[in-house]
């Protein structure tokens, strides 16, 4: 394990090369980090331009997911810990609730950062609303609070949210799928969600329920949408219960990794694959055997390792007085490029900085994916078909 | 075994030999030592652990448990279990929650409300328990998944916020010195708790029931009412944790409380309270409260991870348990085989503290 990732180490850095010298389109000038400290400083000083962060400054931290114990927790902190390799600093400790305590344990865990007096918590919260007193006396404690995978709907307290792809963007992602799945003639689908509070999943469910209540999908019903809690057995238990309650379903949209993959279990124990198919957000190696045996044919996500690198990137900005937490901010994030701080359009009161973008697999790219290391990543997004 | 030779209760000096009271109390003296490793190690562990704002935050993030811990000891001890009180606790803040959205309501009313609901499903389930003879186990286990449920109907799956400011203040700032409401009511709950349990006629009368609900009755104990209203005050204290609980997080979820029915019984068993009823003192329970809580604080601070957490608090409930038993084994034999030496320790060590 140990040597694939100092391998993909070297051919991230070979990556970086080339996209620095200008073989590939990059989206914006990508100036290799910490390597060349004088001009890192003169970049830093120029109004407007974007800030390469000196590395090396002292910084703790805190990457809390939902919860522990599910890949994408884990390659999100494989990208952390990526990030800090390069930015020279400590790596962010690790630690997460247990699923059946998740909120309390969220809450819990920023609490306990509050008081041994981190610099950041780089949370993807789970919680609601309901993480806000914990994350207000954290923030008057001088915490950071960056958001990531799923922010805090009110945006009190928080500094920015590191958005893995425009919310309105996987509405309509989710509908082409079902649209290309489900085909001209249309038929009943349903939604299985995570936890009814995760402010993500209800915000894409909201812009894919907004898209698909356009014209062109008309002959597309949505019958349901119920939730699994992101939990395996509880997610394969309601697929089994969508299925039961309408036999004319032919789709069940899962925006979560967890679900999607319970679902097109549940679909393929059962034999069902035929009729129902599964779409959503996963992960191409928890899907590729549901997909070659059809009961999946298409799905779409980002890269985990990715979001976990650029939210410890602008998390280690901030809270080393590198840049502000405000709109218009631009800075550089190692390998991956230039990003502003913008208003998030999706929250009333809140900023983001968008990630983004999406890939869709299908049998035709799966089986291209190497096992998400991070460190193909960059090749991952080459190969696969990305929309927007 | 709870009689006492005359000459201990005669011994006229207030100080206590430590080995006096180990033998008389094993069970809160093995808690005792346990909690002092708990707070070196924490200690030495953590710069930040003996700040007061930690100390105040270790009892604040699960106020709502212990709360409804120290009303659960009685219910144990009276040989009944109550397994509804974290739906109790859902439903309560759920319905303070909707009434308080539909806005027809004035906030006060709804407050009395949803502590109502859990003194009625308190009532109800203690009258099955007490008027049918059904086990508790099985009505309040009805209760856990029926409560839950109406709970969720009520919120359907959203979260229901925006209390007014000072309900929200109330749940998550000091009100005297560092102390929150709930820590307050924490405090004064066990100590009044304790005192009723330990000193009152009251507190003897469950001791009996749980040890043998037959003799209760035939001394004069009225058990069928006694069994209702003990289950109609374990709802209002759920009912009125789950208010808390909806003021400290600003929200209510249909989930809210979810599982928490075994931490509380986790806290109380661990307080040497015996699960078949007839045992166990309230500082037991309030040394276990310590316990859980400082455990999993420290290993917080140590950025030990929750499922380690929850794995050390099982190693240790059920070390401890393995652990009362032997010494009780160990007690009864040292009793039959040395009465005479004991008496001399006692007077040697009342001479000692004399002087």
């Amino acid at each position: 394990m140990r040597t694939r990732m100092k391998l993909g180490a070297i051919a991230m850095t070979v990556a970086g090369l080339v996209v620095a010298t200008g073989s590939f389109p990059a989206t914006a000038t990508t100036e290799p980090v910490g390597t060349d400290g004088e001009d890192t400083t003169e970049g830093t000083a120029a109004a407007g331009e974007a800030v390469t962060f000196e590395p090396g400054l002292e910084f703790t931290s805190i990457l809390l997911p939902k919860f522990t114990g599910i890949a994408v927790f884990d390659q999100a902190n494989e990208g952390a810990q990526e990030a800090a390799a390069e930015l020279g600093t400590t790596p962010a400790e690790f630690l997460g609730p247990t699923v059946d305590n998740s909120i309390d344990g969220q809450i819990e865990i920023v609490t306990n950062a509050a008081t041994q007096g981190v610099d950041a918590v780089m949370i993807s919260n789970n919680a609601g609303d309901q993480i806000e007193p914990a994350v207000q006396a954290a923030t008057e404690a001088g915490v950071h609070i960056v958001t990531w995978d799923s922010p805090i709907p009110s945006g009190e307290g928080e500094d920015v949210f590191v958005a893995q792809v425009d919310f309105d963007e996987t509405g309509q992602v989710m509908a082409d799928m079902s649209r290309n799945i489900l085909g001209d003639d249309g038929g009943q689908m349903a939604i299985l969600s995570a936890s009814p509070d995760a402010a993500n999943q209800n915000a894409w469910i909201e812009a894919f329920n907004e898209v698909m209540a356009g014209d062109e999908y008309s002959d597309i019903e949505i019958v349901d949408t119920v939730y699994g809690n992101d939990a395996t057995e509880e997610s394969y238990n309601q697929a089994l219960a969508l299925v039961d309650q309408y036999p004319d379903l032919e789709l069940i949209m899962s925006p979560t990794t967890v679900g999607i993959a319970a679902a097109a279990k549940a679909m393929q124990d059962e034999g069902l694959c035929e009729q129902v198919k599964v779409s959503g957000l996963g992960l191409p190696d928890e899907m590729r055997e549901y997909n070659e045996s059809g009961c999946a044919p298409e799905f779409a996500l980002w890269s985990f390792v990715d979001l976990g690198y650029l939210t410890y990137y602008v998390t280690y900005g901030i809270a080393t007085d590198q840049i502000a937490a405000e709109e218009g901010v631009t800075f550089n994030a190692g390998r991956m490029g230039t990003y502003t701080i913008e208003a998030d359009p999706t929250r009333d009161n809140g900023l983001r900085v968008l990630m983004g973008p999406f890939t869709v697999y299908t049998a035709d790219n799966i089986g291209d994916t190497a096992e998400p290391t991070g460190t193909d990543a960059a090749g991952t997004e080459a190969t696969a078909t990305t929309t927007g | 075994m709870t009689t006492t030779t005359p000459d201990r209760s005669l011994v006229p000096s207030r100080l206590v030999d430590p080995r006096d009271l180990v033998r008389r109390h094993p069970w809160e003296a093995l808690l005792l030592a346990i909690l002092a490793g708990t707070i070196v190690y924490n200690v030495a562990e953590s710069t930040n652990y003996l700040g007061v704002d930690n100390l105040v935050n270790l009892f604040q993030l699960s106020i709502e448990k212990v709360i409804v811990a120290v009303m659960m000891t009685f219910v144990i001890v009276a040989g009944e279990i109550d397994l509804s009180v974290a739906s109790t606790m859902g439903l309560s803040a759920a319905v303070l929650a909707k009434l308080h959205e539909g806005g027809s309501v004035p906030f006060a009313l709804a407050l009395v409300f949803a502590i109502a609901v859990g003194t009625v499903a308190g009532l109800v389930q203690g009258w099955c328990i007490a008027k049918l003879g059904l086990p508790s186990l099985v009505v309040t286990l009805a209760g856990l998944i029926g409560l839950r449920g109406a709970a969720r109907v009520f919120v359907e799956d959203q979260s229901i916020g925006d209390f007014p400011d000072w309900f929200d203040r109330l749940g998550q700032q000091d009100v005297v010195g560092p102390l929150t409401l709930a820590l307050i009511v924490f405090f004064v709950g066990i100590a009044a708790a304790g005192v009723i349990l330990g000193r009152s006629a009251l507190g003897r009368r469950m001791y009996v029931l749980g040890d043998n609900a037959d003799v209760a009755r035939y001394a004069g104990v009225n058990v069928d009412g006694m069994r209702i209203w003990l289950f109609a005050v374990s709802g209002t204290v759920a009912a009125f944790a789950g208010v808390l609980y909806a003021a400290s997080h600003g929200s209510v979820r249909g989930d809210l409380a979810e599982g928490f029915e075994l931490d509380i019984i986790t806290m109380v068993l661990l307080g040497g309270v015996s699960i078949f009823g007839g045992s166990g003192t309230m500082v037991g329970v309030g040394l276990a409260i310590l316990i859980v809580l400082n455990l999993r604080n420290g290993l917080g601070l140590a950025n030990v991870d929750s499922n380690t957490q929850t794995g050390i608090i099982g190693v240790i409930l059920i070390v401890s348990v393995i652990a009362r038993n032997t010494l009780d084994r160990l007690r009864t034999r040292w009793d039959r085989l040395a009465p005479i030496e004991t008496g001399g320790d006692l007077v040697t060590s009342t001479i000692g503290s004399a002087s």
